[in-house]
């Protein structure tokens, strides 16, 4: 029992991760709450079916594309519509929420009402000091892990990087470095939709692709970010490692039936304590004046 | 040529041209008033799967139906229309007032003489009764929506109700089906323990406790009970308990899309349990290509035959192959789940026959020729009982059937009712 939580906790952390990882970065950087997340998760789900169950494209290479135009429908939309109403926190949150919705419901509209399955990336399984565990959910640890890293390495030894974290930090100071603040902002958003495809591709195979997930991912990504602190990557992890493994626990000795609960306990917990989340930034200068 | 002669002729030329004409066209020169519509109605969720195969069904009924003049009421022969409008019920934020108003929309517009199909959701149901049928008096055909509160209603309140006809199951002969799958396995394998995970709606809790109940009194140990919330996407805390206490049956209950991680996940983590329930992403026949072959051994169950050919119901096979010919195979595979598409099919023949039995379309003359409906159809034997619920039962020489199947190589078999199986449960690999 003791293993099974500690494994299947942890497993069940990483996911919730890997789902908010996106949403968090393109807070952090664009200080864009881009609520059409769900809407890229479920479409590069979907895409990634269509291109390797319809065409016939070898999996790999389907992921790449996905992941490549998820990323690309990001920066579309920073571009056409979210650079028109940048700093009007209401607006932004309006334009991604509206185009969120309009992506699910593109898909529902045009008779993606169904169950579309993904292969597992490795097919077998494992027993580890007694608990089964599939290569693919181990992958799954291992992408995380490995996504991490590289965000880490990425934000902090290149250049583009430390442009990131350059305007998340102050905008206006690093326009005076000859930042283009619209310009990364824009790969923020795109790259924090890429992080969704990702999330995905990663998390889909695990059940089926539907368009209530992509409602269901964005209300987790959420409360992943408000817990850990709106923009903080540090933040994001803690709070999947507080959240996955509360909800296993609490599923193991009270109820599955709470699992949901978790988050909303969780979020009301933060915002009566720490408004700012536990690694939050954003608010923090604020909540001290 | 003298002036008679051609005068003659002329003569003879414009009769001719005149017989050409009511030959050619003799529904122009002799054409009687046309007989006007029967209309029906079918409110009902178009954006979801089993209100999708519903509508397709009622339209082939009702083409079917024209193909042979129509439908009789007094002696004269009269065509079927049929409209349907999308209540959007399954949708998440939508509200009943919504669902209500297109159902009122679609009855003021298109003025049916009947509603032959819908709705999905009990609530939009429940609250249809008062603030629709009752202000309509028009006969009701319940083809989705499973909650037993209408024959309760039904029966309280006869004068007020009595416009509604249930053709699918309610949640009581589901309960009934599902503990007799059990007893089954019981009886077969020696199965004494179970676990039991549902997830948290009204009809799924209802008929999990129902069948606990049923488990109890008939000797089986139930050795865990959980309930996820809808959005659940993990559940290895159930799986591994299960393993814990050695249960040998896992029954879940689910009607959404996550519910395919149980099933995944209970083949990753090894459980030795074999899961026999009702899951619907699973009871589709391209479940297998969905959940990547790891639906095998799983005892699933149908509420209605017809969504599943079965061979001692001829009329089932007749109804799936049909259905197959005219919307395609890969349309069925998605679209026919647990129930919803035969229920329509058969709601449209049955109106169809009261209408001719009671010679009018007038509502009270309807709902009593209704109630005398005996007919086969694709779910087997249709009888109304005086709570105007199809009966359903194991026979289908007798009364309407849901199947349960198993999951065998790729193929779903029907191993329940003993009257119309196709073959024997076997335990799958994992069990062995």
């Amino acid at each position: 029992m003791v293993m099974s939580i500690l494994i299947y906790g942890g497993l069940n952390s990483i996911i919730l991760a890997l789902t908010a990882l996106g949403f968090s970065l393109t807070i952090g950087i664009s200080g864009v709450a881009n609520l059409a997340h769900g809407g890229f998760y479920v479409f590069a789900g979907l895409l990634t079916w269509m291109l390797f169950d319809g065409l016939g494209l070898p999996y790999f290479i389907a992921i790449l594309l996905s992941v490549g135009v998820t990323g690309l429908l990001g920066a579309l939309m920073y571009w056409t519509v979210l650079l028109r109403v940048r700093g009007m926190v209401l607006s932004e949150v309006i334009a991604t929420l509206a185009i969120g919705i309009g992506i699910l419901e593109f898909f529902r509209w045009k008779g993606f009402v169904l169950y579309y399955g993904l292969p597992y990336f490795v097919e077998g399984s494992l027993e580890i000091a007694g608990v089964t565990i599939d290569y693919h959910r181990l992958s799954i640890i291992g992408i995380g892990f490995v996504l991490l890293v590289l965000l880490w390495l990425f934000t902090h030894y290149t250049k583009i990087g430390l442009a990131f974290r350059a305007i998340a930090q102050e905008e206006y100071t690093s326009l005076c470095f000859g930042i283009k603040s619209d310009w990364i902002a824009m790969l923020g958003v795109a790259f924090g939709s890429a992080l969704a495809a990702i999330a995905a591709i990663t998390i889909l195979p695990l059940g089926t692709i539907s368009i209530g997930v992509g409602y269901e991912v964005l209300l987790v990504a959420m409360a992943v970010a408000v817990v850990g602190g709106l923009g903080s990557t540090l933040g994001t992890l803690v709070a999947s490692l507080i959240l996955g493994y509360a909800q296993v626990i609490t599923a193991t000795f009270l109820a599955p039936h709470w699992m949901m609960v978790v988050y909303l306990v969780a979020i009301i917990v933060v915002l009566a304590i720490k408004p700012s989340g536990l690694f939050g930034e954003l608010k923090e200068l604020e909540e001290r004046v | 040529m003298s002036a008679k002669q051609r005068d003659k002729k002329k003569w003879l030329f414009y009769v001719s041209v005149i017989w050409l004409i009511i030959n050619i066209f003799p529904g122009v020169c002799f054409s009687q008033p046309a007989a006007p519509p029967i209309v029906f109605g079918m409110p009902a969720p178009l954006g979801e799967t089993a209100s999708i195969a519903g509508w397709k069904a009622a339209q082939m009924a009702v083409e079917e139906l024209n193909a042979k003049g129509g439908v009789s009421v007094g002696g004269v022969k009269r065509p079927i229309e049929i409209y349907s409008i999308d209540t959007r019920e399954h949708e998440p934020g939508i509200p009943i007032h919504d669902a209500l108003m297109a159902i009122e929309k679609l009855i003021l517009e298109k003025k049916p003489h009947a509603i032959a199909a819908g709705p999905m959701r009990s609530e939009v149901l429940l609250a249809a009764l008062d603030a629709i049928v009752y202000k309509y008096k028009l006969p009701y055909m319940v083809t989705i929506s499973m909650t037993p509160v209408l024959q309760t209603k039904i029966t309280e309140n006869y004068d007020k109700y009595k416009y509604v006809f249930r053709i699918n199951p309610n949640s009581i002969y589901v309960v009934k089906l599902l503990s007799e799958v059990m007893a089954f396995l019981g009886k077969e394998f020696g199965f004494k323990k179970a676990y039991l995970i549902c997830q948290d709606v009204l009809w799924a809790k209802a008929t999990i406790n129902g069948v606990e109940k049923e488990m109890k009194a008939t000797g089986w140990e139930i050795v865990g009970k959980d309930i996820y919330p809808t959005g659940a996407s993990e559940f290895s805390a159930s799986l591994t308990k299960v393993k814990e206490t050695k249960a040998q049956v896992i029954v879940p209950v689910f009607d959404m899309p996550p519910a395919a991680v149980l099933l995944k996940q209970a083949r990753r983590m090894k459980v030795p349990a074999i899961i026999a329930g009702g899951i619907e992403p699973a009871a589709h026949s391209d479940a297998w290509k969905v959940f990547g072959g790891e639906v095998e051994g799983m005892v699933n169950t149908i509420f209605t035959a017809g969504h599943i050919p079965v061979k001692a119901l001829p009329k089932s096979v007749e109804f799936y192959e049909k259905y197959g010919k005219k919307w395609g195979k890969t349309e069925q595979e998605k679209f026919f789940g647990q129930t919803g598409a035969a229920t329509a099919y058969d709601s449209v023949y049955v109106l169809a026959d009261a209408i001719e039995r009671a010679g009018t379309l007038d509502g009270e003359a309807l709902v009593k020729a209704l109630e005398k409906t005996d007919m086969m159809g694709s779910i087997g034997r249709i009888k109304f009982g005086k709570d105007h619920q199809v009966i359903y039962g194991f026979d289908p020489k007798e009364s309407a059937i849901g199947v349960a199947f198993q999951w065998v190589k790729g193929e779903r078999v029907v191993v329940f009712p003993a009257q119309v199986s196709e073959g024997k449960i076997i335990l799958p690999p994992y069990m062995k």
